[in-house]
């Protein structure tokens, strides 16, 4: 796949995190929907603000959590009833009371697994180049005190002109243009 | 005594309302009511079993029936000491029902002779002690190899002169105990003073050293009165399901009565919601303690691959068993479980008492799965005779009778311990711990 070129994003940079909330705010009113916020800590209502309303990591703990069960208890009914039957004073091989313990473990376990590694994988990690990172002042800031806002060139409402003056228009520190 | 102004007051009569003798009648028409049927059973039983069991599955239900009242007796006893030990406003709400059921211990020891006469001097129920002549048994075909093995091994432990010496001792130990506890608490109540600390030390001290020697008297019992039914078989975990199994029926039984009670004076102010929400909240921890117990033990002898153990569980599974064990789990687990996890339930006493009774009734459905199927004439080979219904109607009549009892003693001094410092906690109106 080449590489992507020219424009990623227009980025306006707050100074409070209330400003930024009214401004994605603005943006998603005005139609924009391809953009994101970034702040140095979480922001509930800035996931509000640009639609961000749930995600995909409890039904991936779910489904984590049901295989575990079905590959222990299937594991054990292996084992005890075709891999490996021992007949232990006539004791039926798919004691089924017995396989109850481990199969509930695993489900625990792939559940967590799955709530864990689902919620990194569904955050798009890792990612070893963004090109957010190509803003000076998002380096300097986005990790102690700024907030961003960032309207993505994909969006089919997206002009530079037009998206600039709208940002411009939301008092902002500053708006810049990112390149990839 | 605590701050005044959020008291209620003690109330005027702390005597039992005049209500529990129309229940000590009903209990005790009940009582020879289903004595009668057990006799009719025993008679039907006789008459339609081909092998004639009819008389012995009644004593069998005898031995189911007392070994639950020996757990309302002593298992009140060792929650009374419990609570001695920890302290606490619930403990103080069921001091009083837990003396009255620890006093019965004199029909404990009355109901206990038949069990031995007939169980092992005449050796009705124990085959050890019918066939302590193992050898001539043996040749004779009536038991197998396993069975005089462990027989002959077992015989300086497991014979009708120990069985009757041991659990004499044992019941007359935890008699005293019985004896002690509720003479010290009407003394402390006729105290002058409170002398707070010296009642307490005294309690404690008696307490602290009587639940580690009834659990170790409760092991013997078990193994001798129960587990020796089948003596080729023995677990380390046994005397544990009594020790959880007998609060499982005791706290229920102390929540019905208390519940029973709360229409009148005293008990209808002093029973808060805040103590029987706590007493809800210990039935559930006993639920859960319990399956740990006998699932713990299931898991371990199931997968231990011993063909010396596994047998004891197979006979409680084939044979019409499995139907009875899994119904077991149901009543003992599934359902006050289910039910006790509601904090609304434990708040209700209506939903409280039904959940209350599906405990005990579980507590003797547990007793009948664990006696029936070590005999080897019912072993993975359950039948409907008229018979196997002894054990429902033999065990209601015993516990009516100990019922009887029970409310009698219940009667017979005030429901509100009023030496105290605890009182004044329960005296408080609702709301201020709300």
């Amino acid at each position: 796949m080449p590489l992507p070129e020219g424009l990623y994003c227009l980025m306006a940079e707050f100074d409070r995190p209330g400003d930024l909330v009214r401004a994605a705010q603005a943006a998603r009113k005005a139609g924009y929907r391809r953009m994101d916020c970034y702040s140095p800590y979480p922001l509930e209502e800035a996931a509000e603000a640009i639609g961000f309303h749930r995600d995909e990591v409890s039904l991936v703990t779910l489904i984590g959590g049901l295989l575990g069960l079905v590959a222990m208890f299937g594991l054990e009914t292996w084992i005890a009833v075709w891999a490996f039957p021992v007949n232990i004073a006539g004791r039926p091989y798919f004691s089924w009371p017995a396989f109850v313990i481990p199969a509930y473990e695993w489900t625990i376990l792939w559940a967590g697994m799955s709530a864990c590694f689902g919620m990194i994988a569904l955050c798009g990690l890792p990612k070893p180049y963004h090109p957010v990172f190509n803003a000076p002042n998002f380096r300097n800031g986005a990790t102690s005190d700024k907030f961003f806002l960032c309207l993505e060139s994909t969006d089919p409402k997206f002009d530079v002109a037009e998206s600039r003056s709208f940002l411009e228009a939301q008092s902002p520190l500053s708006v810049v243009e990112v390149e990839y | 005594m605590g701050n005044e102004s959020f008291s209620k007051g003690l109330p005027s009569t702390l005597n039992a309302p005049a209500f529990v003798d129309s229940w000590r009648w009903k209990a005790l028409i009940a009582g020879i009511v289903f004595a009668a049927i057990a006799v009719v059973l025993a008679f039907l039983g006789q008459a339609q079993d081909p092998r004639h069991l009819g008389w012995i599955h009644f004593w069998r239900g005898w031995l189911d029936g007392y070994v639950a009242c020996f757990g309302f007796c002593f298992g009140g006893m060792a929650l009374l000491m419990v609570q001695h030990l920890s302290g606490g406003k619930w403990g103080l709400i069921v001091r009083r029902p837990l003396e009255a059921m620890c006093a019965t211990w004199p029909l404990i020891v009355l109901m206990f002779l038949p069990v031995a006469w007939i169980g092992a001097t005449r050796g009705k129920l124990y085959i050890w002690a019918q066939y302590s002549n193992w050898t001539d048994a043996l040749r004779k075909g009536l038991i197998d190899n396993d069975q005089a093995h462990a027989i002959r091994w077992k015989q300086p432990m497991l014979n009708a002169h120990n069985y009757w010496w041991v659990s004499l001792v044992c019941l007359g130990i935890l008699s005293l105990y019985c004896v002690l506890l509720n003479k010290w608490s009407l003394q402390r109540d006729a105290d002058p003073e409170p002398n707070v600390a010296y009642w307490r030390t005294k309690f404690e001290n008696l307490s602290g050293f009587g639940v580690v020697l009834f659990a170790a008297l409760l092991f013997v019992l078990a193994i001798y009165w129960v587990m020796s039914i089948d003596p080729t078989w023995y677990s380390t975990i046994y005397g544990f399901q009594y020790l959880v199994g007998e609060p499982f029926m005791v706290l229920p039984l102390a929540i019905l009565t208390l519940i029973g009670l709360s229409k009148a004076e005293p008990i209808r102010s002093t029973f808060r919601v805040i103590e029987q929400h706590d007493l809800g909240k210990l039935c559930f921890a006993l639920v859960m303690l319990n399956i740990y117990f006998a699932f713990g033990a299931f898991i371990i002898i199931w997968s231990g691959n011993s063909p010396e153990e596994i047998p004891w569980y197979l006979d409680r599974i084939r044979g019409g068993w499995g139907v009875i064990a899994t119904l077991d789990v149901i009543f003992h687990w599934l359902i006050p479980f289910t039910l006790l996890l509601s904090r609304d339930l434990k708040r209700i006493k209506g939903k409280l008492s039904v959940t209350c009774c599906v405990m005990i009734f579980a507590g003797f459905w547990d007793l009948f799965w664990l006696i029936e199927p070590s005999y080897r004439d019912a072993a993975r080979d359950l039948r409907l005779t008229w018979g196997i219904f002894e054990y429902a109607a033999v065990p209601a009549a015993l516990f009516c009778f100990w019922l009887v009892y029970y409310l009698w003693q219940l009667k017979r001094r005030p429901l509100i311990p009023t030496n105290d410092p605890h009182l004044a906690e329960i005296l408080e109106h609702d709301y201020v711990h709300a």
